[in-house]
């Protein structure tokens, strides 16, 4: 097999104890010669077989696939694969939280195996069927009890900081480690937070007081510093306590949508009957749910044994799904993206992590109630949706809203009508260019259109 | 006076701050402990489990 077959991932270059390549289109993990005492000791001290059974870590399997050229090679692990990649900056306010506390626990849990963290990036977390998983599995190294926890800071900036200021600034502030995807800095942080954010011990500690030991002018030689284990059971539990009591500091403007915005109960009724009949003449194993609210027909779709991934702009919204299926464990991932600004490419060369638009590819997409917010608040033409949705999936249900639907006069309200490309038959010219209209039904009891298509090749 | 913070590693662990951290939670570990037992020895526990403590109300 050619050695261009075999490719390194561009995020996978920190680590010296290995790195991801792919290689038909499959993720394996190289472990480096380097790395072998702490690989073999996460395997004999059954932290692996405890932290598998528990689904924390990633499983995997060790096979003979070996990367070409490199002489590092000590083992090579296909781990199990992941359904999609996902980024602590599309996560709601639990997911992150979540992710902070598997990272604690699996710390903890490791210590009480003789291995600690030695990275605690969020990166190193991903969510399948409603759960955080663990993924790096060279993350683990030897724990020496008379040392403190070297990923602390890296905990600090990568989860604690962004769930700080979500709780006490503004629900989508973790965003912004889409610009900070090393965690969002102790001095930028320290800035941000409100003057009342001091008075919680917690916060005091780990933001203020971490700040003054930071920019202090006194700099003492860290490599002396001895750190028992009961101050590191003392730490970690502290930081476990902090993330615990953290909220959401906002509702989300679509909270409740479907009991209190939605025009009828009817309508729901019928759009459903006929979603579900769109449903029935497709086969998809994966959807791509856009303007998904709190996910009701993204958690339809998932019951076709599909797996859903299911955005909305409105972090509220993605956080209420997510605390729904993370009790059933359903293939669904909630993502906060929105379609206007989808999330991009970072890291260098910008090629460390994709943006979403790159990795949005599925069988089916649904784009229900949408088209008249991205038209007539945000002007964007049927043309140009049109050419955006057909490069994400072969299927297509979507929903057109026309004028007279007592909610696009609600968008037309305060503003001047600009949109005499708006109407029915220019949404079906539009999209014919891409798409072939297989089945068009109009919603009973309304003026409201679903319409099924199908990607022309 | 100033410090550039360009040349501290942003990697590190934090290492002193952890050990001042873990100084304030050990003595209110320690402080803790000692008032549940000053109030231990002044708040006698009622003999035997009622109803209510049971949560049988």
């Amino acid at each position: 097999m050619a050695t261009s077959d075999y490719l390194v991932h561009p995020s996978s270059y920190r680590d010296p104890a290995g790195f991801v390549f792919q290689y038909q289109s499959k993720y394996y993990r190289q472990v480096n010669k380097s790395y072998s005492d702490n690989y073999d000791l996460l395997i004999s001290s059954g932290l692996y077989k405890i932290l598998t059974e528990k689904k924390s870590l990633i499983a995997h399997s060790e096979v003979n696939e070996h990367f070409p050229g490199s002489n590092l090679h000590y083992k090579t692990l296909l781990p199990q694969q992941v359904p999609f990649i996902s980024y602590p900056y599309e996560w709601s306010f639990d997911m992150l939280k979540d992710a902070a506390l598997l990272t604690l626990e699996i710390n903890n849990i490791a210590i009480a195996h003789g291995m600690i963290l030695k990275d605690a990036t969020g990166f190193n977390i991903q969510f399948i069927n409603g759960k955080p998983v663990f993924i790096d599995t060279l993350s683990f190294e030897k724990y020496d009890d008379s040392r403190p926890w070297i990923a602390y800071r890296q905990f600090c900036e990568s989860f604690l900081f962004p769930l700080y200021l979500s709780h006490y600034c503004y629900s989508k502030a973790q965003k912004l480690l889409s610009i900070y995807p090393d965690g969002i800095p102790l001095l930028v942080t320290a800035k941000l937070l409100p003057y009342k954010s001091r008075f919680n011990l917690d916060v005091w500690m780990h933001v203020y007081l971490q700040k003054k030991a930071y920019t202090s002018s006194v700099q003492g030689d860290e490599r002396k510093v001895v750190f028992s284990k009961h101050k590191m059971k003392l730490l970690l539990d502290s930081l476990m306590n902090s993330c615990k009591r953290l909220k959401s500091n906002e509702e989300g403007v679509w909270n409740n949508y479907y009991e209190e915005r939605i025009l009828s109960k009817e309508y729901l009724e019928q759009k459903e009957k006929i979603f579900n009949e769109f449903l029935y003449s497709l086969s998809f194993k994966t959807v791509i749910d856009l303007g998904s609210n709190e996910g009701h027909f993204s958690l339809i779709a998932a019951k076709k044994t599909a797996i859903v991934i299911s955005t909305d702009s409105d972090a509220g919204a993605v956080n209420n799904l997510y605390k729904t299926i993370k009790q059933t464990g359903t293939s669904v991932l909630p993502l906060v993206v929105d379609i206007c600004n989808p999330t991009p490419a970072v890291g260098f060369n910008n090629e460390e992590r994709n943006s979403f638009v790159q990795r949005a590819k599925a069988d089916l997409v649904l784009a229900l109630a949408l088209v008249h917010h991205l038209s007539i608040s945000k002007n964007i033409t049927f043309a140009m949706l049109a050419e955006f949705l057909q490069n994400m999936g072969h299927a297509l249900i979507i929903e057109f809203v026309p004028k007279e639907d007592e909610k696009v006069k609600v968008l037309l309200k305060n503003k001047t009508d600009i949109f005499d490309w708006y109407t029915e038959l220019n949404f079906e010219e539009q999209f014919a260019r891409y798409f072939a209209i297989e089945q068009k039904q109009v919603i009973p009891g309304t003026a409201r259109i679903l319409y099924r298509m199908s990607r022309k090749s | 006076m100033h410090v550039c913070l360009l040349y501290v590693d942003p990697g590190s662990g934090g290492y002193l701050i952890q050990m001042i951290i873990a100084g304030i939670l050990g003595a209110l570990f320690y402080f803790k402990g000692l008032w549940w037992k000053i109030k231990s020895f002044f708040v006698k526990k009622k003999p035997g489990n009622t109803d209510k403590e049971n949560g049988n109300i």
